[in-house]
């Protein structure tokens, strides 16, 4: 895993980065992602209802061991990760129903956690809870830097989109660090690791994006709400899982576990960026379709 | 029997009174534009003249103080650096942005003739334009310097002058932006050419100014109203492009008669006015660029409309109150929840033109906007503006009453006026007709006889003098013996759900002479030309059903949004797209 140091540098960054987004948001579009409350509902849904359940089947279809399971049901049940927002922006989908959409599942997850992880793993470990201290971090990572990036930009545009831009390549440098530094530290971790466990953490996130698409459209939300909705579905807060894990767990089961999270982490950059750059070309037909339209005469 | 009176008579007068102002030839006190230009800098100095807005919300603003000295400058460095003679014609080829009013004032400071250029023309056309307008010196965004390069050697440009998409932004901001368009987007292009860059060129005016003592109105101070200011190039729906030429006298005449009708509305120094229709085009210069100037308004320039989404900060940030645009941006605005959700809350009036305004594009507007579209008719050769609808009495369908000091008439193939209510080409004579086509005096004996400019646009007027556009001239179809007006069939086939857009032209025919062939554009699938032709038959007289259906993903347009039937006749070759 990361040094403390690198820990550090990265939450640093991550303000950093919501700092950035944040100036590319205006309290207007929060107010219109919440004219319609229901897509966050579905989100929410998504989230806790269809996650861990596509996670625990992965685990059992795929015949993992019994820490792997608890593993790969605990990432399902997390809330979303601040990834997702970065994802959310990149592909030009709604960052502030995002960003709604990981307060309040993270806030949720309080008591919706243990909860599901009863219910999946009964009796597996009592302690899979999460440290309330975690949650409140995790907003004050998420809320305050957005919040003042938003202040920022509605007090001069210039400033805030120079922000935005800045945030955004921290972003970007961010991922490919984590993508780069982490595989070759990792190798023996990699290649020692049985192929039904990697198939499990690509999957996870792969159907997560998919089932939360379709369950979107299903329930009636827009093309670009449900590939935000999508995204919010299939990218966890891995670290959060994985800090859970190693307040619960100690020894040989500690790290068998915390495989899961650990290698959700890195497939989940890698996928994103792959399910974004579809999603932003996706945007910008939709952009110019929208341009073609008509206006239909009423009344 | 002579139907001039009907038309002479102008029914249309009554109708001045509801603007509260008489009909003044001389309201703008100014003999040229530059004049003009100078009072308007001068009493709105500390105002904001122009924010570029561009579409992640970073801006770069001048103020009216600026603009003046600034295009001072430019006009110095034309006339002493450059030794350009008065009426020299300088092209300026650049998307919305700051650089564009700096130097098109100055080139009218220094009493140059401005030549606007479509920076979005391919090689053939920009060489086409500079060697018939026989520009010397050319301002252009360093977005299109490939373009230029290929071409310059057969061109009589002499010196060419470089600027930014995001000139005069702050340095961060433009150093920013600069490094997006180069790496991000790939937008800015290598050349070799030697050029030199906006800022250094007014470094070098500002030092001629300072050591030779020089005041820029004595370059201008000579100018009358008769003198020519712009060549406005015009063509993109008939053949080849030529150069309208417009004096002063046109375009402030122009002003005037906007002024008279729509300036109860304008409060001087207070006016914020959204510009998302390109300048080099002559409703966006005449209408936003100086009547807005001559009124005080904070311009708000938006590089690129499209998608429309690029707007959306332009409407966040600044307190919008007047806007023009063409029925697609209206079209596309009430298409996007942004907008729709929050409606600007400052606006007072928008402006249409170009293309007809589709009703159901207005209504939606008036009820979500709270604000009406006036729509307006003119042509480049018109300076642009002949006739609008009148704020707060606007008329669905209508290009509304001609404006003042404004003679209209509806002709016959003979020249001979038609009666009421019957369709005619619309022939106009004013202050603001152009004094003919560049060093085309055929084109020009064609199109201006007696006075009289020959529109080509068919048009009706009603008893109280409002007129309604019908179609062009040239686009009429003759199926045996019969006129049938492509608008109408477009019409109806627009009424289709699944249609998006649709374009008529006439095909030659055996049996008929001609006959009807539509081109298609569907926004879903699901229908078959039978199923065209049957909704047609039903709606329309049999003569002007369509024979033929062709199906298409899109139409050829105008930059304006103009579908350009002339292409769909001839299929045009291609071109450097």
């Amino acid at each position: 895993m990361l040094s403390p140091l690198e820990e550090t540098l990265l939450a640093v960054m991550m303000i950093v980065i919501m700092f950035g987004m944040g100036s590319s948001l205006t309290f207007k579009d929060f107010r219109l992602s919440l004219r319609h409350p229901q897509a966050v509902l579905v989100g929410f849904c998504s989230q806790y209802l269809l996650m861990p359940l596509i996670a625990f089947s992965l685990a059992r279809f795929l015949g993992l061991s019994g820490p792997q399971t608890v593993g790969l049901v605990l990432i399902g049940c997390m809330p979303g990760g601040t990834t997702s927002n970065i994802f959310a922006y990149f592909s030009k989908s709604l960052l502030s129903l995002s960003i709604i959409m990981t307060v309040c599942s993270t806030l949720a997850a309080i008591v919706m956690v243990p909860l599901l992880m009863g219910v999946y793993t009964a009796g597996v470990e009592d302690a899979l809870r999460i440290p309330p201290s975690e949650i409140i971090a995790l907003l004050f990572v998420l809320l305050i830097p957005t919040l003042l990036g938003m202040w920022i930009r509605r007090k001069n545009a210039n400033f805030g989109a120079v922000t935005e831009l800045v945030g955004g390549v921290i972003g970007v440098i961010v991922i490919l660090f984590l993508v780069l530094t982490w595989a070759p530290r990792n190798w023996q971790l990699l290649v020692e690791t049985h192929w039904q466990v990697f198939a499990a953490v690509i999957l996870v996130g792969l159907i997560g994006f998919l089932f939360g698409y379709l369950f979107s459209r299903v329930l009636k939300l827009g093309p670009q709400k449900a590939r935000t909705v999508s995204l919010e579905t299939g990218i966890q807060n891995g670290p959060l899982a994985a800090l859970i894990v190693t307040l619960a767990f100690t020894g040989e089961l500690q790290q068998q576990v915390l495989l899961m999270p650990v290698l959700y982490s890195l497939f989940i950059v890698i996928n994103s960026t792959i399910v974004t750059l579809f999603y932003r070309k996706w945007t910008r037909r939709e952009e110019l379709a929208r341009d073609q339209a008509k206006i239909e005469p009423t009344g | 029997m002579s139907h001039d009176d009907v038309y002479d008579s102008a029914p249309w007068t009554a109708h001045y009174a509801a603007a509260h102002r008489e009909p003044d030839a001389g309201l703008v006190k100014a003999n040229s534009l530059p004049d003009m230009l100078t009072q308007a800098g001068q009493q709105y100095a500390d105002h904001i003249a122009f924010t570029t807005c561009m579409p992640n919300g970073m801006s770069g603003r001048l103020s009216y103080a600026e603009v003046e000295e600034m295009s001072d400058a430019f006009a110095v460095y034309l006339r002493e650096g450059l030794k350009l003679e008065p009426g020299a014609r300088v092209a300026v080829q650049m998307p919305n942005c700051l650089t564009l009013p700096v130097v098109a004032f100055g080139i009218l400071k220094a009493g140059c003739v401005l030549v606007n250029v479509n920076p979005l023309y391919t090689r053939p056309e920009m060489e086409h334009q500079f060697n018939d307008s026989g520009a010397e010196v050319l301002v252009i965004v360093n977005l299109f310097a490939d373009k230029l390069e290929d071409i310059l050697p057969r061109t009589p440009i002499r010196k060419v002058v470089l600027t930014h998409v995001a000139q005069w932004f702050p340095p961060v901001v433009k150093g920013v932006l600069h490094l997006v368009l180069k790496y991000w987007n790939r937008a800015i292009p290598r050349h070799s050419m030697e050029a030199t860059g906006i800022d250094a060129a007014l470094a070098e005016g500002r030092r001629l100014r300072d050591n030779g003592n020089i005041r820029v109105q004595d370059y201008w101070q000579g100018l009358t109203r008769d003198d020519t200011a712009v060549l406005q190039y015009t063509g993109g729906t008939t053949g080849v492009s030529k150069g309208s030429v417009l004096t002063h006298g046109n375009l402030l005449a122009n002003l005037e008669q906007v002024d008279t009708l729509a300036g109860r509305h304008i409060s001087p120094g207070q006016e914020c006015i959204l510009t998302a229709l390109p300048m080099y085009h002559i409703f966006a210069f005449t209408v936003n660029l100086l009547a807005f100037y001559y009124s005080g308004a904070h311009n708000v320039l938006v590089p690129s409309p499209r998608p429309i989404q690029n707007c959306q900060r332009a409407f966040d940030n600044f307190p919008i109150s007047w806007i023009s645009g063409v029925n697609t941006l209206y079209n596309a605005l009430l298409n996007e929840e942004w907008f729709t959700v929050y409606p600007p809350r400052h606006m007072k009036v928008a402006l249409a033109g170009g293309t007809a305004l589709h009703k159901a594009v207005a209504e939606r507007w008036q009820r979500l906007v709270g604000c009406p579209i006036s729509e307006g008719y003119g042509l480049t050769e018109t300076s642009p503006v002949v006739c609008f609808n009148l704020i707060g009495d606007e008329r669905p369908d209508s290009i509304g009453i001609p404006a003042p000091n404004t003679q209209v008439r509806l002709v016959d193939d003979e020249g001979a006026t038609v009666p009421l209510g019957e369709p005619g080409e619309m022939i106009v004579k004013g202050p603001q007709v152009m004094q003919g086509y560049w060093n085309r005096p055929g084109d020009t004996e064609q199109s201006l006889k007696d006075g009289w400019f020959y529109t080509g646009d068919v048009a009706v007027m009603e008893s109280d003098g409002h007129f309604r556009i019908v179609d062009r001239k040239k686009d009429m179809v003759l199926v045996s013996g019969f006129n049938v007006y492509p608008n109408e069939v477009e019409d109806c086939i627009a009424r289709i759900p699944q249609v998006q857009e649709s374009a008529v032209i006439g095909v030659p025919d055996e049996q008929s002479g001609e006959a009807v062939k539509a081109f298609v554009v569907l926004r879903e699938e699901g229908i078959t030309a039978e199923d065209i032709i049957r909704h047609c038959r039903n709606e329309l007289a049999a003569y002007k059903v369509p024979k033929q259906v062709e199906f298409r993903d899109d139409l050829p347009k105008t930059p304006v949004g103009k579908v350009l039937r002339k292409e769909l006749r001839e299929p045009a070759p291609k071109t450097d797209a």
